[in-house]
């Protein structure tokens, strides 16, 4: 399946929409540095914010699509998987019921941008994407915010060949 | 003729943004992404709720040199790569201040910030005026929070007037002094040397 993307460009305000959502586009460098700020700052939260401001903010736009396009069933995580690429975030497989779920990376803008400043990291760093798998199951079985707990197992940036991830459904 | 901030946005524009068969988009020599504006607004803002009183200040250091370094580095992408060389560089005839002015369009038409240059001393001295940018959106705010825009500004005055790359940083430094969050009717950075 392919998107149905529309994509505008205000010419008042200089902003772009795609299908009525404001996009900016942004760099490696910028997701970089902002994953490491977190990382620094994980006493006050850091990781756990990335995460919840990710799914909260991808899944307004993975719902609009699901429901303007009546998307049911397995294409609703498939549909997650191809806004990931859109997006430039990179090629997910995604799998699961509402119960849980398994989500590899073959590529990732988080993984590759980090590698490409500083090289291997010892551990997991993509709490974008975390956040991003908790939408897609989220807006998937229709569950609330929160509803899903996504564990980094393998990572790119530690030298995996992919990013693998593991969903469990929590009790909000 | 100088650097037409409005036909180098259009025509940027029209250079489509498509991720590749990995789903990454590598452009202006670095990988790009296309996220809602609200996922950054809401991370910068959360980190501030969440900061105690004492941590904010280093917070939002932090915040702006995620764009500084950000800045530094992808506007350097962006003056070397091909389509600021197609787009931008037949219209620049004042030098550094027109390929200044050139990142500024790029910068507009990335979806930053409606932005431009007011005022320019070489090499000394900037003001920049937006009169709409994504960090100004939500609430309102007794804290100026353009971050992004700040670090940038500062970053893109250092390509243009300090050290050749990579060798021109921490030279300058970007304050705001107007922001559309806090009431005014645009957002204003001021450059300046350390």
């Amino acid at each position: 399946m392919t998107l149905e993307i529309k994509h505008t460009f205000d010419e008042k305000n200089f902003r772009h929409y795609l299908n009525g959502f404001n996009m900016v586009l942004h760099c490696h460098h910028y997701m970089s540095l902002t994953t490491k700020l977190a990382i620094d700052f994980d006493d006050i939260g850091g990781t756990r914010i990335l995460s919840e401001s990710a799914e909260d903010s991808v899944r307004p736009l993975l719902e609009d699509y699901i429901r303007n396009h009546k998307i049911s069933g397995d294409e609703r995580l498939r549909i997650g998987a191809e806004f990931y690429s859109l997006m430039g975030m990179g090629k997910m497989e995604i799998s699961g019921n509402a119960g849980a779920g398994n989500v590899k990376l073959q590529k990732s803008h988080v993984d590759s941008g980090w590698l490409k400043k500083w090289g291997n990291h010892d551990n997991p760093v993509n709490y974008f994407t975390r956040g991003y798998i908790a939408a897609v199951f989220g807006a998937s079985f229709d569950k609330p915010a929160r509803s899903y707990r996504v564990t980094e197992n393998e990572a790119i940036v530690a030298g995996a060949n992919t990013s693998s991830f593991t969903v469990e459904m929590v009790q909000v | 003729m100088t650097v037409m901030r409005d036909k180098v946005v259009k025509d940027l524009v029209d250079i489509t943004v498509k991720s590749d068969q990995d789903g990454l988009i590598p452009n202006f020599n670095v990988l790009v992404n296309q996220l809602p504006t609200t996922f950054w607004n809401s991370f910068a803002e959360r980190m501030l709720a969440a900061a105690p009183p004492e941590r904010r200040e280093a917070l939002e250091k932090a915040l702006v040199q995620c764009a500084y370094e950000c800045g530094y580095h992808t506007g350097y992408g962006i003056i070397t790569s091909e389509e600021f060389k197609a787009v931008v560089m037949p219209m620049v005839t004042e030098g550094a201040k027109d390929v200044l002015r050139g990142a500024y369009a790029v910068f507009t038409a990335w979806g930053w910030a409606k932005s431009g240059i007011m005022q320019i001393h070489e090499g000394e001295r900037m003001t920049i005026r937006a009169s709409d940018y994504y960090e100004a959106d939500g609430s309102k705010s007794d804290r100026k929070r353009a971050y992004m825009v700040r670090g940038i500004s500062a970053a893109f005055f250092e390509l243009a007037y300090s050290d050749p790359y990579p060798n021109g940083m921490n030279k300058f430094r970007c304050e705001q002094t107007k922001g559309i969050e806090c009431g005014d009717a645009f957002g204003e950075f001021v450059v300046t040397k350390m």
